[in-house]
């Protein structure tokens, strides 16, 4: 690691001393994560679902058993049904663009991501119609003022967030799932900050769709993302290609899940990788979420007793995902993150965060703002560190 | 030299690998041996794993493949010499 004094960014070990940045990924990974990925590369190199010998065998079966703990974790009855994508944003993307057609309307919240807010605008200029609700400062979308929405047209679908990226801010995708089935309408779902971070069961949660990152909050290798799709719901593929399986003579995808879904040679090490992490998070979730909860606390309590700071999102103790975003009074946010980096060795990440809706929902579109986000193997040390840091910066 | 008497199997084709893999693991919980093969041309069009036993199980696997629905796509014969 870089020595905090030296502040030397050409150092050829770029680890941090203090890791604030789970909510863009999670790190370090689980040794766990990084064994499964290293037997993957080592042991399982075979192409899955290619062929009938071992090594081609052996991948396959773990990548069935990844697809199986991963359901297990997030309630998901049939594993066919949570589908392997290259990130959240491609899920998103076939999420979006498999279910909606010119003509449709879709009602969403102000605090979305541009994974969401981007597919949509190229949808509105297809012809879809995008009704957007403000959320309150707190970033908390209010069902209320969604079901008047929903109400006042034939509505395709009503799309959310699951908790917020930059407010932490987790959203009542219960009511919006009532409502949206209340009216004949389908509910999808942005789940990056979501699984992991919170005890998700999409069989209960009622989400027609939930895309979800494997590299934040479920502790998994990048490059891996997932999509649920509920099992009434016939998306139209975003990509063809060899699956491996079924009738390859026809030129058309099968209609069977997984593989309509999942064109092309899939991303094994991070397949397994995400497997493994599904099965600590399994046995040790609740500890962590425990953990998570506790640290965030002391951040936002901590950040609040330094002058001049504005804590975004929810009130201290109440809940949100362990993200903690906030702005000073006279020191800009990307200052503050650029000294905790070369002056104290601590990695935050400042600006907009890919959500400039969210930006401008909370009031911090022209400031952007710093974002604390808090995961595995961040300790209680290490916040403490931050804020005393984060103190001599802004004082 | 000694000749190996030809054996008969069962080989039965799925949509996906996910569900030949399904298939496997069940019938291997509940004790029918099965080997996954390249799918036989005698699948039809069908390409990927196949799942090869032999014929005194296949009645009794068929049926927990079908109480499972992961029934399979296709089913054939074949003698391996």
């Amino acid at each position: 690691m870089r020595s905090p004094a030296s502040g030397l960014q050409t150092a050829s070990d770029p680890r941090p001393a203090v890791y604030l940045d789970h909510a863009a990924t999670s790190w370090p990974k689980p040794s766990q994560v990084v064994d499964a990925v290293s037997r993957s590369l080592t042991e399982l190199g075979g192409n899955p679902g290619r062929g009938a010998y071992a090594m081609a065998l052996a991948a396959s079966r773990a990548i069935f058993d990844a697809r199986r703990s991963l359901a297990g974790l997030l309630g998901v009855p049939d594993s066919c049904d949570l589908l392997f994508q290259p990130s959240c944003t491609y899920a998103c993307n076939l999420m979006l663009k498999g279910s909606l057609r010119p003509g449709d309307r879709v009602v969403v919240g102000s605090m979305e991501h541009n994974a969401v807010a981007r597919p949509l605008a190229r949808l509105a200029e297809a012809g879809v119609e995008v009704v957007v609700v403000q959320a309150d400062p707190a970033g908390l979308v209010d069902p209320g003022d969604v079901e008047r929405e929903v109400r006042a047209a034939p509505t395709k679908a009503v799309i959310c967030q699951h908790a917020s990226n930059l407010t932490g801010t987790i959203q009542p995708l219960g009511d919006l799932a009532d409502i949206a089935h209340e009216y004949g309408s389908l509910l999808l779902v942005d789940g990056a900050q979501g699984a992991g971070h919170l005890d998700v069961d999409l069989a209960a949660l009622g989400a027609d769709a939930y895309a979800t990152s494997g590299h934040k909050g479920l502790l998994g290798p990048q490059g891996i993302g997932l999509l649920y799709v509920a099992s009434g719901l016939d998306l139209e593929e975003q990509a063809e290609g060899g699956t491996g399986a079924g009738a390859s003579e026809t030129l058309t995808m099968p209609t069977e899940r997984p593989d309509r879904y999942e064109a092309g040679t899939l991303n094994t090490p991070g397949i397994i990788g995400l497997g493994a992490a599904a099965q600590l998070l399994a046995a040790e979730g609740g500890a962590f979420r425990r953990m998570e909860a506790e640290l965030v606390r002391r951040l936002h309590e901590g950040l609040l007793e330094i002058d001049g700071f504005r804590v975004l999102g929810p009130p201290p103790g109440a809940p949100r995902v362990p993200v903690v975003s906030a702005v000073h009074d006279t020191v800009d946010a990307d200052r503050i993150a650029f000294e905790l980096d070369r002056r104290y060795d601590i990695a935050v990440r400042g600006g907009l965060h890919c959500a400039p809706w969210a930006h401008e929902t909370v009031g911090t579109l022209e400031c952007g703002a710093v974002r604390f986000g808090v995961g595995w193997g961040v300790t209680v040390e290490h916040v403490e560190t931050a804020l005393a840091a984060i103190a001599e910066i802004v004082t | 030299m000694s000749r190996r008497t030809p054996e008969s199997f069962v080989v039965l084709g799925f949509a996906t690998t996910h569900a030949a893999l399904a298939a496997e693991r069940l019938l291997l919980d509940i004790g029918v041996p099965v080997t996954p093969i390249p799918a036989p041309k005698g699948l039809g069009q069908l390409c990927g794993i196949a799942l090869r036993l032999a014929p005194a199980d296949a009645v009794r696997a068929e049926g927990a493949l079908a109480n499972a629905d992961i029934a399979p796509k296709a089913r054939t014969t074949m003698t391996d010499v």
